[in-house]
């Protein structure tokens, strides 16, 4: 199980590979922005993207619809401050399986990749 | 730009931290600043992201050089002994979060837009926002030390 960890936050993209552990995925990759992630994508196979939405270059959004167009059936879940109820319709609209607002804690995160993959809580 | 304006990112402040940090912290009071009033004379950093949509300003956190060192160990699960990139990172996304959470309490529609996040470090520097802003001031205490949110804005 290998996850991409996408966020122009190094203090996130740590906090969130660590998470990962929480739920037994310690193989990750990590991208500062939608470009670093459509380039990791196209030079390997990812079983879930952890994507940030607000990022320089290109934002989260873009990045989710350029790979949904490009067939990439990988599950994303969104984790961003865009909070509001329409960011959420939105990201779900084009494409993204789940969708974390930070804050939050390393047990949500877990849980949430929990229920994406289709793992089984304890 | 009323006093209660300021009451969604003081709850941002309070969910942020209690949530990545695990520290409680405890406001001072509220303080209403001019811009020339507006002046940091003690060595710290200040973190600071744009707002913009129906209302624009900008919200900003100052934190002395100690405290900005244990919130970015405690973010980060690792001691940091001097001012990095990593600290500068950590405080970049503790404003961003602080927005975020206020904007989406803010409830406008369509939602506000936020910039990416710039820190400044240094001393005797002003936050000018535009010219002849009035900035709503508010301390904090905390498990990791003091810092202040200062946070400007205005209908469009």
């Amino acid at each position: 199980m290998k996850a991409l960890v996408v966020d122009d936050s190094l203090t996130i993209r740590r906090i969130v590979v660590k998470a990962l552990g929480l739920v037994g995925i310690t193989e990750t990759a990590e991208a500062g922005d939608g470009t670093e992630a459509l380039r990791a994508l196209a030079g390997g196979q990812f079983d879930l993207i952890l994507l940030d939405w607000n990022m320089p270059k290109m934002s989260g959004i873009d990045t989710l619809r350029a790979l949904r167009q490009a067939g990439q059936k990988v599950p994303v879940i969104m984790v961003t401050t865009e909070a509001e109820k329409s960011r959420v319709i939105e990201a779900i609209k084009t494409g993204a399986n789940d969708y974390l607002i930070k804050p939050f804690s390393p047990d949500q995160l877990a849980a949430k990749v929990k229920s994406v993959l289709g793992v089984p809580t304890a | 730009m009323d006093a209660n304006c300021i009451n969604p990112f003081i709850e941002a402040v309070d969910t942020v931290f209690t949530t990545m940090l695990h520290v409680q912290p405890k406001r001072n009071g509220v303080r209403v600043s001019q811009d020339d009033e507006n002046t940091q004379d003690r060595p710290g950093l200040t973190s600071i992201v744009g707002i913009s949509g129906q209302i624009s300003g900008v919200v900003a956190l100052r934190f002395p050089p100690a405290t900005a060192l244990c919130v970015a160990s405690r973010m980060l699960g690792s001691e940091i002994s001097h001012v990095n990139e990593e600290v500068v990172d950590a405080i970049s996304e503790l404003v961003n979060m602080v927005a975020g959470s206020a904007k989406a309490k803010l409830a406008c529609h369509p939602p506000l837009e936020l910039g990416l996040p710039t820190v400044v470090e240094g001393t005797g520097y002003k936050l000018k926002y535009p010219s002849k802003s009035v900035w709503l001031e508010v301390g904090f205490t905390s498990d990791a030390g003091t810092f202040n949110m200062e946070v400007t804005y205005n209908p469009n």
